[in-house]
């Protein structure tokens, strides 16, 4: 893959005679020219995600401009998504008393991830941003730290938070190992998993189709009348599979989200 | 392989430079380690994005759901002034309505009242005009009866005479002499010389 | 035929996870048959329980592309 590509080769997937067939995790690296000055690339996942932010942008600027009392088309779809962030995450998740801060975060982080996920079947992007471990390990990092910022300030000290942990009313000789576990839990499963399930499986699910739809291509391609019979099921299967891989992608916005939530409620909450 | 070498290697992997790579950069790098500008890059997209959406979003929405709800709480407050209103009004109307009837009840009396007084009234004066024409007819029989009674006084003059006359057989032509009889004889009659029985029922004329 | 024990490795280790997620779900689909009301209730724990099990299933991904690509 050369780093000097064609203006629409930018935007567009691998041209079809560069990729090759199974795909392989080295598929998902695809730079676009160099930044100057420094030994890196600007990537495409990059470009998609700028894309992506910007039309996240400009269409929520356009529905929410003149929010009306009375909605019209753009804004009741807005208001739903905000609705299902706002009330079904943050708010189940946080507690009434105070979610309201960590909404705009929660319901930015909800569609940022969904859209960005969303470009892995959408035309002619067809790359999901979050198979490239980079962009979940940011994410991760920034609810990592939001959640232990606010675990801290409410337990007014780093003692006391790390007390906090534990669950009252166990017998003492158990507490060390439960405090270890915990500590495990809250610094190091926590975040990891939050991003290696993101990334894990915009990257798989990618793959898979991946497999089937370029697959079939490459059956069809032998011009053999029994491979090219077996590539139509694979196409089926390829279609099938894409509408699988939105429900995917929604659930794992959606989760990310949640896990995020419950990860700030939990720091929030009095008792454990 | 056993664990501790696999994350010798994977430390291994991250920190080397053989390759004078970049980490995560190259088509054969671990899909899991981080490619540091990607990293950097969706950092600060989402941060710009974040600032935006907490600017010029949620403000708006938030805005919209509080006009929302304080619409429809407004709407109640509204419909539940108007019912006040309403009953405040009908109160009034009943109100006026039973001054009315008691006014009108009022009315009725007094009405019936005066119309007693008049009929009272009337019927005294009724009184006083049938006692007046009783008494006016009283003086007219009276009246009558004096004239009848002078009349008669004449007439049975005239007829004493006549009668007179016929029985003494003489012509009484003289009339002074005549008025000095029947004077004489009325004179005699009112006082008492001669009573009206002697005269028989010629007194019963009257 | 060639490739990696590694895979097959991932593979086995996917089936734990699997009926994990399978077992959680099944209890969220009692659970709403019987309460349909509780359904807000039970959606997120039964999200989160499908996190958790799920983690297992990435871990053992993690481990793989480790293995594949240093081993």
């Amino acid at each position: 893959m050369n780093a000097t590509m064609t203006a629409a080769g930018l935007v567009l997937p691998m041209a079809e005679g560069e990729s090759h067939f199974p795909p392989t995790p080295g598929d998902f690296w695809q730079p676009l020219f160099a930044i100057p000055g420094t030994e890196y690339y600007f990537t495409r996942p990059m470009l998609l995600m700028a894309i992506a932010t910007g039309l996240l942008m400009v269409v929520l600027f356009l529905t929410t401009r003149r929010a009306a009392i009375v909605p019209g088309k753009g804004q009741w779809l807005t208001e739903q998504v905000y609705n299902f962030a706002r009330n079904g995450i943050a708010r189940d998740m946080i507690g009434s008393k105070d979610f309201m801060p960590f909404v705009p975060f929660l319901f930015s982080l909800f569609v940022f991830i969904l859209l960005n996920n969303a470009f892995g079947i959408i035309p002619p992007f067809q790359n999901p941003t979050m198979a490239r471990i980079g962009f979940p390990i940011g994410l991760t990092l920034i609810v990592y730290v939001v959640y232990h910022w606010v675990g801290l300030r409410k337990a007014g000290g780093v003692g006391r938070y790390i007390g906090g942990m534990l669950p009252s009313g166990l017998p003492g000789w158990i507490k060390p190992f439960i405090l270890f576990l915990e500590l495990i839990t809250f610094f190091i499963t926590r975040p990891l998993t939050l991003a290696l399930r993101l990334f894990g499986n915009m990257f798989a699910g990618h793959m898979l189709l991946v497999v089937f739809i370029v697959g079939g291509w490459y059956l069809f391609k032998t011009f053999e009348p029994g491979l090219m019979l077996v590539a139509l099921p694979a196409w089926i299967l390829g279609a099938l599979l894409t509408v699988f891989e939105a429900l995917i992608q929604f659930l794992q916005a959606y989760v990310f989200t949640l896990l995020a939530a419950s990860y700030i409620g939990g720091a929030l909450a009095d008792e454990h | 392989m056993d664990y501790t070498t696999i994350v010798a290697g994977a430390l291994k992997a991250a920190t080397e430079e053989d390759h004078s790579e970049p980490i995560g950069a190259g088509e054969g790098a671990i899909p899991i380690l981080p490619y540091m500008p990607e990293l950097i890059f969706g950092l600060i997209v989402f941060g710009i994005f974040y600032w935006f959406v907490k600017r010029n979003i949620v403000p708006n929405l938030e805005k919209a759901y509080a006009d929302r709800t304080s619409a429809i709480e407004g709407g109640m407050e509204r419909a539940e002034k108007a019912e006040a209103e309403a009953a405040a009004a009908k109160k009034k109307y009943e109100d006026q309505l039973g001054e009315a009837r008691a006014e009108a009840a009022q009315i009725r009396e007094r009405a019936k009242e005066q119309g007693a007084q008049i009929i009272a009234e009337m019927r005294e004066q009724a009184q006083v005009e049938a006692n007046r024409i009783t008494e006016t007819a009283h003086k007219q029989v009276e009246a009558e009866r004096q004239q009848a009674f002078v009349q008669l006084r004449g007439e049975v003059g005239q007829i004493s005479t006549a009668l007179a006359s016929k029985i003494v057989g003489e012509s009484l032509e003289d009339e002074a002499r005549q008025r000095g009889i029947v004077d004489r004889f009325l004179a005699d009659l009112e006082s008492g010389a001669i009573t009206p029985e002697q005269l028989g029922a010629r007194d019963e004329v009257r | 035929m060639s490739g990696d024990i590694t895979l097959l490795g991932y593979g086995v280790s996917t089936i734990g996870p699997a009926i994990a997620v399978g077992l959680i779900f099944a209890a969220y689909i009692n659970g709403v048959a019987r309460q349909p009301e509780a359904q807000g209730k039970l959606q997120p724990i039964a999200i989160l329980g499908f996190a958790l099990a799920e983690a297992l299933a990435i871990f053992g991904l993690v481990l793989f592309f480790i293995a594949f690509f240093v081993g």
